[in-house]
């Protein structure tokens, strides 16, 4: 017995060794030597912040970056009111329709992202392709199978029933219930939904480029054209904050943290 | 159970049921998805003076490069789904295992991030890292071995192999963490009271188990590695023709009425190989439920 449990823990030391190094190897050593890099100087040797600093001093960094970030946070309260009354709705009353939806919400993930933007450019009315605000509705297109994932768990780790019973049976209308009762309850839910939206809009390329839109990334791909360090820079910048980001909210938050992801 | 769905029926008819509440969702789906997808379709099945044709799909079907660029794509999509799904089923393993609290969390989000993470950056932070003159590059060669010895460049095929992998592992840590996490104990524990070794447990219980959401997760990594357009476009400028970097190179340069249509068949060739996908993702996902339940 002794002897066996001294086996099994070493068997377990050895698993987690190999999978602290090879993890290390795939995931880790790419963006530090990426971050390294980010602070050579430009052909010799020696650091600087260079790569960095040019970014600024470029015309189109401030704009791409504004338009980013606008549409990221359009898309992400788009996602989210028009997704959790969604939710709660299939949530609280029979789940009939429930399959149906949460076909639709894998849809993003199965339909070639560039065949929807194919698609784009010949289903939207012509004032919609003129403005840059089209992508907002896309963005949340692509966000919705994460904020589906995330809200059904979220949703069901609370009694929504009793929630909305209550709530209602007091006087309060659908949508003070919703307001008051059913998001503070799913908070965490929610802030994930948030992120993971805001995530994924900052960082789309596909449909920004077939539209013809300068964001952020199509920005960066220009600009790698005249200096790679920059782009490289920009890049490590965007990851690395996005991970010190989330893994904050991760570590503070001890209920929503679980929900962020693809929680199937 | 009859008592609860009797309650809940007698509630339902309370309140005012229906598909009201749905309807913007099924708006906003309907004419932000479903509708451009439609509308690719319709166009692709056009010709130039507007009639129904077929012909538009012949290219794909005829003409080398097009056809090459399928070919292309799906090689693509398996390799990397098949090393991601690999990896990402042996980390989800430990995780799940071994880790618990808030670095399970620290490292979910991790995953979370990363898995999302195919795009323009990720190009750009692996030409630093794995570039020829990459530092990860040197540290390789620093422990023996030169990455670019042979054939390799990071600009090449065997480089988006590398950098998709980078998000198909994580992505397959996150879908398959649920299938592991819902592995009873108690179902080791009998298999080891019934005289099991633990290599019998995992052929005759584990594997069986875990294959078809193993499959299912598979099917969705493909898809992703299918579909991708950003990092290889930001990596290689086009040179690796996978379907999308074909279609973007359509739709960007002069677009003639023809080329449209074509980019428009391409693009519905890639929704047909996506829905075969689908299918396969459905049917795993079907087997999984039968296991869940029993």
């Amino acid at each position: 017995m002794a002897s066996n449990l001294r086996n099994s823990s070493l068997q377990k030391w050895s698993i987690i060794i190999f999978a602290s190094l090879l993890g290390f190897t795939l995931f880790i050593l790419p963006v530090i030597a990426s971050s390294i890099y980010s602070f050579q100087k430009p052909g010799g040797k020696g650091y600087s912040f260079i790569s960095y600093t040019w970014l600024l001093h470029q015309a189109g960094f401030f704009p791409s970056v504004g338009t980013s970030l606008k549409l990221a946070v359009l898309a992400g309260i788009l996602n989210i009111s028009l997704m959790v009354p969604t939710m709660v709705y299939l949530n609280f009353t029979g789940q009939k329709l429930k399959p149906l939806v949460d076909f639709i919400c894998i849809l993003p993930l199965v339909i070639p992202v560039v065949s929807l933007a194919i698609g784009a450019q010949n289903a939207m009315p012509s004032f919609l392709q003129n403005t840059q605000y089209e992508l907002v509705f896309f963005f949340v297109i692509i966000g919705l199978p994460f904020t589906y994932r995330t809200l059904d768990t979220a949703l069901q780790a609370i009694s929504l029933k009793t929630l909305v019973e209550a709530s209602r049976s007091l006087g309060a209308s659908w949508i003070r219930t919703i307001i008051r009762v059913i998001v503070p309850a799913i908070r965490g839910g929610i802030t994930g939904a948030l992120f993971l939206t805001f995530a994924l809009s900052i960082g789309e390329y596909t449909i920004t480029s077939l539209l013809h839109w300068e964001t952020f990334p199509t920005w960066t791909v220009v600009a790698s054209q005249q200096n790679i360090l920059g782009a490289i820079a920009l890049s490590v910048f965007s990851f690395v904050s996005a991970i010190a980001l989330l893994a904050t909210v991760a570590l503070f938050s001890k209920k929503g943290a679980r929900q962020v992801g693809v929680d199937q | 159970m009859g008592a609860v769905e009797a309650q809940s029926r007698v509630r339902s008819s309370s309140r005012s049921s229906g598909v009201l509440p749905l309807l913007p969702f099924f708006a906003f789906t309907g004419f932000f998805l479903l509708w451009p997808v439609v509308a690719v379709t319709l166009k692709s099945l056009k010709g130039k003076n507007n009639e129904w044709t077929l012909d538009n799909f012949r290219p794909i079907i005829h003409s080398g490069p097009y056809f090459h660029s399928f070919i292309v794509s799906i090689k693509l999509a398996i390799i990397t789904a098949s090393i991601g799904s690999v990896v990402g089923a042996f980390f989800a393993f430990v995780i799940v295992t071994y880790v618990g609290g808030r670095l399970k969390n620290v490292l979910d989000s991790i995953s979370a991030v990363f898995a999302n993470s195919g795009g323009v950056p990720l190009a750009f932070m692996f030409i630093a890292a794995f570039g020829s003159n990459g530092l990860a590059t040197k540290f390789i060669r620093f422990l023996g071995y030169d990455i670019y010895a042979g054939h390799f460049t990071i600009f090449s095929f065997t480089g988006v192999v590398l950098v998709y992998t980078f998000f198909q592992a994580p992505l397959m840590i996150l879908v398959f963490q649920p299938a592991i996490s819902g592995m009873r104990k108690e179902w080791r524990e009998a298999s080891t009271n019934l005289g099991a070794s633990a290599l019998t447990y995992w052929r005759r219980v584990g594997i069986p188990i875990l294959l078809p959401p193993f499959i299912g997760a598979f099917f969705l990594l493909f898809a992703g590695g299918f579909s991708a357009y950003a990092t290889a476009r930001a990596l290689t400028s086009g040179t690796v023709s996978i379907v999308p970097i074909v279609i973007g190179a359509l739709v960007d340069g002069n677009t003639q009425a023809s080329q449209a249509n074509l980019g428009a068949s391409l693009a519905v060739g890639m929704i047909v190989v996506a829905l075969v996908i689908m299918i396969g993702y459905v049917w795993a996902q079907k087997s999984t439920a039968k296991w869940r339940q029993t």
